[in-house]
């Protein structure tokens, strides 16, 4: 057991100086909530904004944590870190828990950063239960994402594997409306939108914080896309084992 | 307790048409160095990916102390250091040999491993940041941390220069007195005829001998008795124990496999002109070896 919090520690302090992980996971969410609610940039007044773009930005932080994480398979990979832990008594199923707790933390501090922000320095004040439900959701909806990301690190190489996932993070982002809400988008975008998973992730926390209830086809959409992306983790490491 | 540490049955291992092992049997008791020595693409590393759990063989049986290899490195039973890679970004030397350290149940202490692997100047520098030698070190040191039984490198001294070398093997020969089990592959075979008590000598997947290095010579290499001689020399070429004559200028080489007699016949003769024997070497033996094997 040992041995599994020690990996989990060596995972934990590796991401931490991450340079990738720091600037995309939580200065850049907060930097930019910062610039769209005090700029004007951002819909609605001034506390409408400050809510909503709060959820964006944590949701786009988490993303790129997710995101990051899949990344840093593909670099094990190729540097033989992945054999080397094979190597050690460490059981796969040990190195994968380890991996997969790392991920699942390593979301934590992108959603806690903007969301004290928006606390702190926004003024949001939203009831006790509204901010453990989105801290909920924020962190459990990540986990198509993970999903998303570790296919494309165990599928692709270092250095492809950073630049799909780096690619994946904006356009969903985007096309989900975490930067720009999809109100201000034309019809046919507005309609992909709808479908993505980045907006329904969002949309979640989004009704939350406005004291409404989110609805099924978000909880539905998003589920769909956890087992597309769950299939494309798994044939991603069967293809990644095969070659390793 | 099974005596053998390391013990392989016709394991064979394709890779789409090319057979890279081909039913090589191998057992290698407890306590002994061994060297496994072949040219590039031999099937070394294959083999040694195959006694590590690496890679599955096709067929065959391959076992560590009577276990499965798997369940051989789970038990903490072995320590490897692959050709390369296995080192990570962001993280100290420190951090990391703790981390390898820690997924054993009795490792060795930091700074015996430090000094073993002759890094103990290292433990606070960022593994990005060594340099190919360093490097080779902080590897080595990570097969040694979780004081393993049996040791396995895979041609351990490729980065080193000359001084490390020789330090390298210096930290080994402790090691090997200790009476753990090692197994290395090499290329260099000045590196298997100094440091292994046997030698196994791999082509194309297969054993082609197995010995001391001593044995190797004698069996399949020809000591070198050389003369000077002018004229027609031919007859030099039916003296006892010569099995081939080469001719260099006013030098004639002859190989010998019984270089006494071969000597002997030669003063009968009155032929001794600058005498020079030249002990066979692991390299002649290796060419004789190998070159057998592909024609």
């Amino acid at each position: 057991m040992s041995g599994l919090m020690g990996y989990i520690r060596l995972e934990m302090i590796r991401t931490v100086r991450d340079g990738g992980y720091v600037i995309f996971g939580i200065a850049m969410p907060v930097v930019m909530y910062l610039v769209f609610t005090n700029l004007g940039l951002a819909p609605g007044d001034r506390h409408y904004a400050a809510v909503f773009t709060m959820v964006s930005m944590a949701a786009y932080g988490a993303l790129g944590g997710a995101f990051n994480n899949g990344t840093g398979i593909a670099e094990d990979r190729a540097a033989g870190w992945l054999r080397q832990l094979r190597l050690t008594p460490l059981t796969p199923a040990q190195v994968v828990t380890g991996k997969v707790v790392t991920g699942v933390a390593g979301v934590v501090p992108s959603i806690a950063a903007v969301l004290l922000t928006g606390a702190l320095v926004n003024h949001v004040t939203l009831a006790p239960g509204q901010w453990l439900s989105i801290v909920g959701l924020l962190w459990a909806g990540t986990i198509p994402f993970s999903l998303l990301g570790l296919g494309n690190g165990y599928r692709l190489t270092g250095q492809t594997a950073a630049m799909a996932n780096v690619a994946t993070l904006l356009s969903l982002s985007i096309i989900g409306g975490l930067w720009v809400p999809t109100t201000g988008f034309p019809g046919w975008l507005r309609a992909i939108s709808g479908w993505t998973p980045s907006n329904s992730y969002a949309s979640l926390s989004w009704h939350i914080a406005f004291g409404e209830a989110p609805t099924l086809r978000e909880v539905a959409i998003l589920c769909g896309w956890l087992v597309a992306f769950g299939l494309y983790a798994v044939y991603g490491y069967r293809r990644a084992a095969r070659t390793a | 307790m099974d005596s053998n540490a390391v013990s392989l049955t016709s394991v064979t291992k394709n890779f789409g048409p090319v057979r890279a092992v081909d039913g090589l049997t191998l057992a290698i008791p407890r306590g002994r160095t061994v060297a496994l020595l072949g040219p590039n693409g031999a099937g070394k590393s294959t083999t040694i990916g195959m006694l590590l759990g690496l890679v599955p063989p096709d067929s065959g049986h391959v076992s560590l102390f009577g276990h499965d290899p798997e369940r051989a490195v789970r038990l903490g039973e072995v320590g490897a250091m692959p050709q390369e890679g296995g080192l990570i970004p962001r993280v100290t030397v420190g951090e990391l040999l703790s981390f390898v350290g820690g997924t054993y149940a009795a490792p060795l202490p930091l700074g015996q491993v430090l000094a073993l692997a002759q890094i103990a100047d290292l433990p606070d520098r960022r593994v990005d940041k060594l340099s190919g030698g360093q490097a080779q070190r902080v590897r080595f040191a990570m097969a040694l941390i979780g004081d393993p039984e049996l040791i396995v490198l895979d041609e351990p001294t490729a980065a080193l220069d000359v001084e490390a070398r020789r330090e390298f093997w210096a930290g080994m020969r402790g090691l090997a007195s200790k009476g753990k089990t090692i197994l290395f592959s090499t290329h260099y075979l000045d590196e298997a005829d100094e440091q292994a008590d046997r030698v196994v000598v791999i082509n194309r997947g297969r054993v082609v001998a197995d010995g001391t290095s001593a044995e190797i010579k004698r069996v399949v290499a020809l000591t070198t008795v050389s003369v000077t001689a002018g004229g027609e020399v031919a007859w030099l070429g039916r003296l006892p124990g010569v099995r081939r004559l080469e001719v260099r200028g006013d030098r004639v080489r002859l190989r010998s496999s019984d270089p006494d007699a071969t000597v002997m016949a030669l003063a009968e003769a009155g032929a001794v002109r600058n005498l020079e024997v030249t002990p066979a070497d692991l390299e002649d033996a290796f060419v004789a070896l190998t070159a057998k094997e592909t024609v």
